[in-house]
């Protein structure tokens, strides 16, 4: 199994089909002459439903890290009611380990375009804004500039190839975000849209019937709608014929996993960089065949499959195969962003574990008490154990605060505080001997707990 | 660490006379930006960040003035304006530095680029130079993970950093870059 020819990457050079070194941003010009908006006017001949349909078909799962069915939620809005409703584009890109999205707007942001045009005809979307991370300036800037060549162009704006959608003029802005985390999460993104801070809302009602400013609204990842377009243009049944069917015997309604991927790869490997396969290549085979390798010949130990909130792959889970089964079957939380962060045998695993939970404690919105609290908490003990003060008795707490966090055990209203979880439980389990060793060594005495 | 409160009750409010959200500021939000939305409070974070583009940080007397160009009450702009760490309710020095310090930026040695702008900038993360031309910050992961170690430095993108490198883009810096100078007394 391996991709046939770039999908997402066809006009970004990548391996084994390009070479880096060739990328360049593709205007309107070259993108129309490349084939592009030929599956928005393709998309223009189907009634919006069809285009769900095909969608739904296709089984496009959401690559922002949930992989909720694409078709699925769209065909969740509500029927149109004369006023407005919305698409928010999810660029806020800040799980640590994930850039896919980032090279897709760097040099393909027509395509991004294209994937929002024809989600607003299907959905009946009339105003689109895409949610960009304050620190992607550079991305900030070359968006504006593509959508203002797809307005020049008539994609958005008034007597468009589109004509009216949702009996409007459709619209398309860049809004940046200023440096919140937790504005990736699709509430807390809306709330953040509405100008104020990105404090993630309780569901119910989800976004699809009270979104954005109280109207419906759809909320996908950059890389989500960049996968439409391929669908519209070549058909689900192309789509499908990439990546992990469901097993045999297996209800319609479990999940599979179809189609292309971006798989973003750092840490210790000679060729960092993002790389598109079919969903469920091996892990071994993304480090060998595409990243050169583990840097310095030195040996595999750990690796997070998709963001940091995913957890950890053990050492003996280098043949893990990336798919969206991935959590189910190696004991982590799932595929994720497919961020994948590499690390070699003399990585010092506690520290890892307090990096990761630094960035959590550090990027808590601060609503829920067991995320806000837990997070601190567990930076501060991993730190001490860093720095060799730590107990055994600290293990176990460190396990009890993190299984007690996220909206799966119910105690928090959004899944930040399950990235905590999953990420430092996965860690010390799978690297229990180094914790142990660790706090072994330990010179300080436990003393009993008086207050606290 | 967006929760944390900070302490109001004693401090005083610089004002100048001259307005930060100008007239022409105003005229060009209200014909590019409001009409994007449906309601004025959802430009927030536009204004703020023309603000801050144009006088380099948020003073209380501009989160004011947006509060007033917006129909919104000061202190909903304040809390908006607090949550974000990209905001700068203080002032800060003409280039702002931001260091990964996320997993794939350890992993790939951040430390010694850290270490390294520290010293020759004698500040530590969160300061800011004497000459008011550098502020020092650590942040999150900045999305380029693939090119590790990486750096904004006044919004522009360094990858694959060593520091030696990074050392003589920071020389070549000016010091006047043609915006107003923030008054030394102003500065933190
Ligand atoms: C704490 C947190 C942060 C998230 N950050 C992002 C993000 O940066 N980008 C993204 O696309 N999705 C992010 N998500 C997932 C979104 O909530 C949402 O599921 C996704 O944008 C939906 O799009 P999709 O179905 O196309 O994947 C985040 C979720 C959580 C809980
Ligand atoms: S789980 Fe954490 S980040 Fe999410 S809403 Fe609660 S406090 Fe905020
Ligand atoms: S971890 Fe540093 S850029 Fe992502």
């Amino acid at each position: 199994m391996a991709l046939q020819e770039p999908v997402l990457t066809q006009r970004i050079p990548t391996p084994p089909f390009g070479d880096p070194a060739d990328r360049k941003l593709i205007r309107h010009e070259q993108y129309v002459a490349s084939g592009g908006y030929a599956a928005l006017r393709k998309a223009m001949e189907h009634e919006p439903k069809e285009i769900i349909e095909t969608v739904k078909i296709s089984e496009l799962r959401g690559r922002g890290g949930a992989g909720f069915p694409a078709g699925l939620k769209w065909s969740f809005l509500p029927p149109q009611d004369g006023e407005p409703r919305y698409l928010a584009i999810n660029a806020d890109e800040s799980e640590p380990g994930t850039f896919k999205d980032r090279l897709l707007i760097d040099f393909d942001p027509h395509l991004l375009l294209e994937g929002i045009a024809i989600c607003m005809h299907a959905c009946q979307l009339d105003t689109a804004y895409i949610y960009i991370r304050g620190e992607y300036h550079h991305q900030a800037k070359v968006l504006e500039q593509a959508i203002a060549e797809a307005y020049d162009n008539k994609i958005f704006g008034p007597g468009t190839i589109m004509g009216k959608v949702n009996d409007r003029d459709p619209r398309c802005f860049v809004h940046r975000g200023a440096g919140a985390y937790i504005c990736g999460e699709e509430t807390g993104l809306l709330e953040s849209l509405e100008g104020k801070r990105g404090w993630p809302r309780i569901k119910p009602p989800f976004p699809a019937v009270a979104g954005a400013f109280g109207r419906p609204t759809i909320i996908n990842n950059v890389e989500t709608l960049a996968a439409v377009v391929p669908i519209i243009m070549r058909g689900p049944d192309w789509f499908k014929s990439m990546g992990v069917k469901r097993p045999e015997g297996a209800p319609p309604t479990a999940p599979a996993s179809y189609g292309p991927k971006l798989y973003g790869v750092s840490g210790h490997v000679n060729r960092p960089g993002v790389y598109e396969e079919e969903l469920g290549i091996r892990l071994g085979d993304l480090i060998e065949n595409y990243c050169g390798g583990m840097l310095n010949g030195k040996k595999f130990k750990a690796a997070v499959p998709g963001g940091i909130s995913m957890g950890v792959l053990g050492t003996d889970q280098y043949d893990a195969v990336l798919d969206f089964e991935v959590g189910r079957k190696y004991a982590c939380l799932g595929l994720g962003t497919a961020g994948v962060i590499v690390m070699d045998e003399d990585t010092d695993m506690v520290a890892m574990a307090r990096n990761i939970a630094r960035f959590f404690s550090h990027e808590s919105c601060g609503q829920c008490t067991p995320c806000r609290e837990g997070s601190g908490w567990i930076y501060k003990t991993l730190c001490r154990i860093e720095q060799g003060d730590g107990t055994t008795r600290d293990l176990d707490m460190l396990l009890e605060l993190a299984g007690s966090m996220g909206a799966m055990p119910g105690t928090t209203i959004c899944g930040l505080a399950d990235g905590t979880n999953w990420a430092v439980r996965t860690i010390l389990n799978k690297f229990w001997d180094e914790f142990e060793s660790r706090v072994a060594k330990s010179s300080s005495v436990a003393l009993p707990v008086l207050t606290h | 660490m967006a929760w944390i409160v900070k302490n109001s009750a004693e401090m005083t409010i610089e004002r100048r006379e001259e307005p930060y959200l100008d007239d022409q500021m105003k005229k060009e939000l209200e014909a590019e930006v409001l009409p994007r939305f449906p309601t004025r409070q959802a430009a927030t974070l536009p204004v703020l960040h023309a603000i801050q583009e144009k006088h380099n940080w948020l003073p209380y007397q501009a989160l004011e003035e947006t509060a007033d160009f917006l129909g919104l009450k000061p202190s909903d702009v304040l809390d908006t304006a607090t949550f974000y760490e990209e905001f700068f309710l203080q002032p800060k020095g003409r280039y702002l530095i931001q260091v990964c310090q996320s997993i794939s930026c350890e992993l790939r040695n951040h430390d010694a680029l850290l270490e390294g702008i520290s010293r020759k900038l004698g500040i530590q993360p969160g300061q800011t130079t004497t000459d008011g031309k550098f502020t020092l910050m650590t942040v999150e992961c900045l999305g380029s993970c693939g090119t590790a170690p990486c750096a904004l430095v006044q919004g522009r993108l360094h990858e694959d950093v060593r520091f030696e490198d990074f050392e003589k883009a920071l020389d070549s810096l000016p010091h006047e870059d043609g915006r107003p100078d923030t008054p030394a007394s102003e500065r933190a």
